[in-house]
């Protein structure tokens, strides 16, 4: 036989030849010194060709995609969570005591709240350290300026917020028998308890669920408290045994972080995260309802970048006509940060405030869907540096 | 489970990867290989699923590349401008970065079908997917990639050895 040439060597070890060509070129090479020279070169070749394209994949944990890790439930978020309810449940005795007094066109109510208020809220003990709920505190009215707010915009703004209630509301139920005691002893209106539970259960299992009408008796009774902390307690299965968003992979380039999610088979965003701050122009929106109330909040896991803050605060007239003013306009329901859309593929992008980090997500989809995605992100993120803190 | 979604889950992995060595870009990349799928989903029938999908995201890249051209010199300078600016990421060692940098550069001296082929080969595509998708014939697949395997080897050892020389000189 004559010498295969080098073509045929690496068709053979890449298995490509017929069998009966591959045993030809097989023995030809055991008996041919020159051949066999050429063919551990070429099986070098492969090799080292194989190795220089890996190195284009220079991404630190590699293009390969990893699932996303199970979560458990770490105690120190618990204690979040916790603390959280309390808010929870400061709101409701704040909104309680203010619903009829309403707050800054807050009311816009068809129907009063007429439900009976009979004593105050019982101290609420609960295994968060006390400076915390001071800081918690002083957003508590903030987030009852959620209330009416929420249930007219109901987007990914309001949806942060009552994701925290959701997230307080599971290990609440289940943990902390005082936090709860209180709750189902407060006759609480049944249109925050309505807001809360629907708003929630939407946000951590993005679906609204169509019974959410259970809480519309007038008080709520143990029994929708029930049904809360069942929804509770599912939401944060959902949100910690199937994690929704599937890393698909990252990718570390210069200046930007890139992750890929799956959101749902077939369908991924990318999520950049730019170490620059160039882009913070982007984020004014909210930024002149921002700054005080975003330290209280900052020790909630799901807070971040501007627009949480215009949610959770109400204490300054300003944020309160914004609130207003976005009821009002049901088209455009969020002060979005930058948006773009070019070839079909949606970008939006924001600032964290308080790192100065821009972050962009895109995918093709709608924004509104994007929206909920980022708030999926970010909770997930809040959930994993929660789990590195000690 | 949709055929496309299978489609999804068994091939886009290995796409992205495909593409991002393309490219250098995962983000492109990642638009691509979405574009890809969106491509198969109006597509009827499709005989050979990762030939077809890997000539459809070559193409693509091919379009796309012309149009983009101008936007991806661009984001290069701001990128540029920004790497002036920020700390390098602790995971992307300098030799890391230089042996990425390198890669680059030998895969880019390629011919354009070599590194195809060679890439697609990387994938698992065989030698009748990558003469498909790259309408070569069978028989000369492994012409092509023995010239892409050893150029790549060759171009990226003596980037190796100026960079080494570099290094010896700033040294002295």
């Amino acid at each position: 036989m004559q010498h295969p040439d080098e073509g045929t060597i690496h068709s053979w070890l890449d298995g490509a030849l017929a069998a009966d060509e591959a045993a030809r070129v097989e023995a030809h090479v055991k008996e041919c010194p020159e051949c066999a020279a050429t063919v551990a070169e070429a099986r070098g070749f492969i090799a080292g060709a194989s190795r220089i394209l890996t190195a284009l994949d220079n991404a630190p944990r590699g293009v390969i995609p990893a699932a996303a890790p199970k979560k458990r439930i770490d105690p120190w978020v618990l204690r979040v969570a916790a603390t959280v309810l309390v808010v929870a449940a400061g709101t409701l005795l704040v909104v309680r005591n203010t619903g009829n007094k309403s707050v800054a066109g807050f009311s816009t109510s068809e129907e009063p709240d007429s439900a009976p208020i009979p004593k105050p809220l019982p101290p609420v003990s609960v295994q968060a350290d006390p400076s915390r709920i001071k800081a918690l505190g002083s957003s508590q009215t903030s987030a009852g300026s959620m209330k009416k707010g929420a249930a007219k915009v109901a987007t990914s703004d309001t949806s942060t917020a009552a994701q925290t209630l959701a997230a307080a509301a599971a290990p609440g139920a289940v943990y902390s028998a005082e936090t709860r005691a209180p709750a189902t002893q407060a006759k609480i209106p049944a249109r925050e308890n309505k807001v809360a539970v629907g708003q929630a259960s939407g946000a951590v299992a993005e679906r609204i669920s169509s019974d959410s009408g259970n809480a519309d008796s007038a008080v709520l009774t143990s029994q929708s408290l029930t049904t809360l902390r069942l929804r509770g307690a599912n939401s944060l299965d959902d949100a910690s045994q199937q994690p929704l968003l599937k890393v698909v992979g990252t990718f570390r380039t210069t200046g930007a972080t890139v992750t890929f999610y799956e959101v749902a088979p077939g369908d991924t965003v990318t999520l950049t995260e730019l170490t620059s701050t160039y882009l913070e122009s982007v984020v004014t929106t909210a930024v002149g309802m921002s700054s005080q109330p975003r330290q209280a909040a900052g020790k909630a896991p799901t807070v971040s970048g501007g627009r949480v803050d215009s949610v959770v605060a109400a204490p300054s007239p300003q944020s309160a006509a914004a609130g207003v003013a976005r009821s009002a306009t049901p088209s455009a329901p969020t002060p979005a940060p930058s948006v773009a859309i070019a070839n079909g593929v949606t970008t939006i992008s924001w600032a964290d405030t308080a790192t100065g980090k821009v972050f962009k997500l895109s995918g093709r989809m709608s924004e509104t869907r994007l929206q909920q995605i980022k708030i999926r992100i970010d909770r997930e993120k809040a959930a994993a540096a929660a789990k590195k803190s000690p | 489970m949709t055929d496309v979604e299978r489609l999804f889950r068994t091939y886009n992995a290995a796409l992205v990867r495909y593409l991002t060595r393309r490219l250098g870009d995962r983000d492109w990349a990642e638009e691509v290989a979405q574009e890809t799928f969106v491509r198969a989903l109006r597509q009827t029938s499709i005989q050979n699923e990762r030939a077809w999908l890997f000539a459809v995201a070559t193409n693509l890249v091919r379009d796309e590349a012309r149009k983009d051209m101008r936007r991806r010199k661009h984001l290069a300078l701001l990128a540029e401008e920004e790497r002036d600016e920020m700390v390098e990421p602790e995971e992307t060692t300098l030799e890391r970065a230089q042996e990425a940098a390198m890669a680059r550069k030998a895969v880019d001296g390629l011919a354009e079908r070599d590194r195809l082929a060679l890439l697609m080969r990387e994938e698992g595509l065989d030698y009748n997917e990558i003469a498909e998708a790259l309408e070569l014939s069978p028989g000369s697949v492994g012409t092509t990639l023995s010239r892409a395997r050893r150029r790549l080897v060759e171009s990226y050892e003596a980037l190796q050895k100026s960079q080494e020389e570099r290094e010896k000189n700033a040294a002295s």
